[in-house]
């Protein structure tokens, strides 16, 4: 019998919860709703990323993917709220 | 194997009380840093959850906090080590600047989670381990009952202040 290994678990565990939260995405109808489960999205995806690529760049990578992600998330919730001119 | 499974459930309960710990010292429940973030609580607000807790889900979903730092110190602790997690947290705060977020949650939480989790491998833990248990702990935050959870966060929020 093959044995798994921890790096293999910890992937199968963020990709099972990536999947889940995926479903969810689509499901949910409110779009300030999806935020939160996109949230969970991106860090299933960032940490699958570390995991598959264990490399020096892959930190610049997942970080840049997690910024990017999160910016978007801002500027979609902050524009529901009717943009940056209602911030102080 | 079932050692692992035991790792990542010890190590998701670790991250979740780190990062939530270290969002509550920096006041994320408090308001939304911006109106996007206030505009999430609302939301959750009127869906019979907390206005405090949704704040704090709110400027997870907007900015790097704790939890994102947690998450890329582990995946930098599991590349480099101690260095990987430094480089995590630099790149951390330059993403809280990018996302027009002034605080310090984010790069504390990285720097942080970087030398707990590097004291954890010494003893057994993988930082492979870490990044699997932070995932998980988002999604008892982010991913499961956003009502309950946001319940939960003004709760702790309520002992705090």
């Amino acid at each position: 019998m093959e044995v798994i290994t921890t790096q293999e678990i910890a992937i199968l565990v963020c990709a099972a919860i990536g999947v889940i939260s995926a479903v969810r995405v689509i499901a949910e109808r409110n779009t300030m709703k999806k935020l939160p489960f996109l949230n969970v999205l991106s860090f299933a995806i960032a940490g699958s990323l570390a995991l598959l690529l264990p490399d020096p760049l892959t930190i610049l990578a997942a970080a840049a993917y997690f910024v990017g992600t999160t910016l978007e998330s801002n500027a979609i919730a902050s524009s529901y709220a009717g943009g940056p001119k209602n911030d102080e | 194997m079932p050692g692992d499974v035991v790792s990542i459930l010890i190590a998701a309960i670790i991250s979740w009380i780190l990062f939530v710990s270290i969002d509550l010292i920096f006041g994320l429940p408090k308001t939304g840093g911006v109106s996007g973030a206030r505009e999430i609580a609302g939301e959750i607000e009127r869906e019979g959850g907390s206005l405090h807790g949704g704040y704090m889900m709110g400027n997870i979903v907007c900015s790097p906090d704790a939890s994102a730092g947690t998450l890329l110190a582990a995946c930098g602790v599991y590349i480099a080590g101690i260095p990987g997690g430094l480089a995590a947290a630099v790149l951390v705060y330059v993403g809280n600047r990018i996302c027009y977020d002034r605080g310090y949650a984010g790069t504390t939480g990285a720097l942080a989670a970087t030398f707990l989790i590097y004291g954890f491998t010494t003893i057994g833990f993988s930082a492979a381990h870490f990044i699997a248990g932070m995932v998980i702990a988002i999604l008892t935050i982010q991913g499961i009952s956003h009502t309950h959870a946001s319940r939960l966060l003004s709760r702790l929020w309520g002992w705090r202040s």
